[in-house]
């Protein structure tokens, strides 16, 4: 952001870097409390309920009121858990997430991390979360939790190779993994969702899968597992790792923004509305989309789950990246960029 | 087949999200119970000629009633001294307005009990007399 990463180090500099890390944390915050907030008022709304409504007007206040009573909660460590793995478990889970929101662009000048490989850093480093969830799951000392860190990890590992793949044919159609050059691809020819579709809706089920939610949220299978990985968590522990979660949608909602929608392209050349008003109704639209499906799926079988993933995503992930590569050497995509 | 079922789900779903709510408003607006509800009982110590009916029919015994002769010398009978009905045991069965002879116990529609002490569920011939809203139809 503003050229700081090319100079020299300053405290200066350090100082702005951390300001504006924290400033990120907020509108990060204030997503992810009316993601909850909207999260439950759709889902009510679709079951005929009102959802949220006592908790200051309209309820807007019910996920202050949530965090606030987790925040104020006795912060429980049983007994016979591993106790560096349970205390470090929820921050190892949560730094990767907050981390990969740096190279996401969000206008022409909003961005705060113009890496060269920022797909790359993107895949590489949410894996890492799912390292979290696996020390938390086993350090609990907990048979509910081992499955849920289990599964989670069966899953996320699964998932994880359609969904990078599906990044591929994006990635080979720009010959950039720089997420401002995929957006001004895209700028200069059509969105990617039309020559990617095939990439795209893997894109959307792996990312779901990735995201943990349902119809994929085997990992913390109320009626099975009780609630899978953080079953020993409380408190403040808790609620990092809820707060994970919905830093990987924002992330993860972003990110299809940026790679398929065209980030912050205005359609139909409407132009005079700015870009960052774009980039923020895709957003909302493909976060509306992950309340919408966990409204209306049932959850997934696990044997259902892995086969799926091995035998139908990958396959077609592997095709669509084999498909775009031939046309793009045919030269047919490349009339469209 | 090809996901035409997910669609479908998908567009049920949405169109839910536009429909009338099912659920009420309960404590900020209140619930219209439908006629012959079994509510809290109504008493009118006036029409009570003391015959221990209800008292006598009651399956749970939260009746306790008391008479006393009628202060007018030259009327025979008995007048209602206290009467008290303990909604801790009171199941709201109907049974004692359905024996009472001249309609002096009534149910109405209201039936909030909830409180902070069990020693408010007492409620005696007062409280009974001035809980006179919301009267079962056939009995105002």
């Amino acid at each position: 952001m503003f050229g700081i990463l090319e100079q020299d180090f300053s405290w200066l500099n350090l100082l702005i870097m951390i300001s504006v890390a924290v400033a990120v944390m907020g509108v990060v915050l204030l997503f992810v409390v009316y993601a909850i907030y909207f999260e439950r008022k759709i889902v009510g709304w679709i079951q005929l309920r009102r959802g949220p409504n006592r908790v200051g007007p309209w309820g807007l206040f019910q996920t202050v009121a949530d965090v606030l009573k987790l925040l104020i909660k006795e912060d429980v460590v049983p007994t016979k858990v591993d106790r560096l793995l349970f205390l470090i478990a929820p921050i190892i889970a949560y730094t990767p997430s907050f981390a990969i929101i740096a190279v996401i662009p969000y206008t022409e000048s909003l961005y705060f991390a113009d890496v060269n490989v920022g797909l790359l850093y993107y895949g590489a480093l949410s894996s890492i979360t799912i390292t979290g969830i696996m020390l938390g799951g086993w350090a609990s000392n907990n048979k509910y939790a081992i499955m849920g860190g289990m599964r989670s990890v069966a899953q996320m590992v699964s998932y994880e190779v359609p969904l990078i793949m599906s990044f591929l044919g994006v990635v080979l159609m720009t010959g950039s993994l720089n997420m401002r050059e995929i957006v001004q691809a895209q700028q200069d020819g059509v969105w990617f969702i039309f020559p990617q579709f095939l990439g795209f809706i893997i894109f959307l089920i792996a990312g779901n899968a990735e995201l943990n939610r349902t119809p994929f949220d085997l990992p913390e299978a109320e009626n099975e597992l009780v609630a899978g990985y953080f079953v020993e968590y409380s408190g403040f522990r808790f609620a990092f790792f809820m707060l994970t979660e919905y830093v990987y949608m924002f992330a993860m909602a972003s990110l299809m923004t940026v790679l398929f929608f065209g980030g912050w392209d205005a359609p139909f050349g409407l132009d005079f509305i700015p870009g960052i008003v774009w980039f923020f109704l895709k957003f909302l639209m493909l976060v509306f989309w992950l309340f919408w499906i966990r409204a209306t799926f049932p959850r997934v079988r696990t044997d259902q789950l892995m086969g799926f993933a091995w035998k139908v995503l990958i396959p077609l992930a592997l095709f669509n990246v084999m498909l775009t590569a031939l046309l793009h050497t045919l030269g047919i995509y490349s009339g469209v960029n | 087949m090809w996901g035409i079922g997910l669609l479908k789900g998908l567009g049920f779903t949405f169109k839910m999200l536009f429909q009338p709510k099912v659920t009420t408003k309960y404590p900020d607006e209140p619930i219209e119970m439908p006629n012959r509800f079994r509510g809290i009982q109504h008493f009118e110590p006036e029409k009570c000629i003391v015959c221990n009916q209800c008292a006598r029919i009651c399956p749970t015994g939260c009746i306790t009633l008391v008479g006393k002769p009628n202060p007018d010398p030259e009327k025979k009978g008995k007048v209602i001294d206290t009467y008290d009905i303990n909604f801790e045991l009171c199941i709201l069965c109907d049974l004692c307005t359905e024996v009472c002879p001249t309609e002096a116990v009534v149910m109405s529609n209201n039936w909030e009990l909830a409180t902070y002490s069990r020693d408010n569920l007492l409620k005696d011939l007062k409280w009974l007399d001035e809980n006179n809203t919301n009267i079962r139809e056939e009995n105002v």
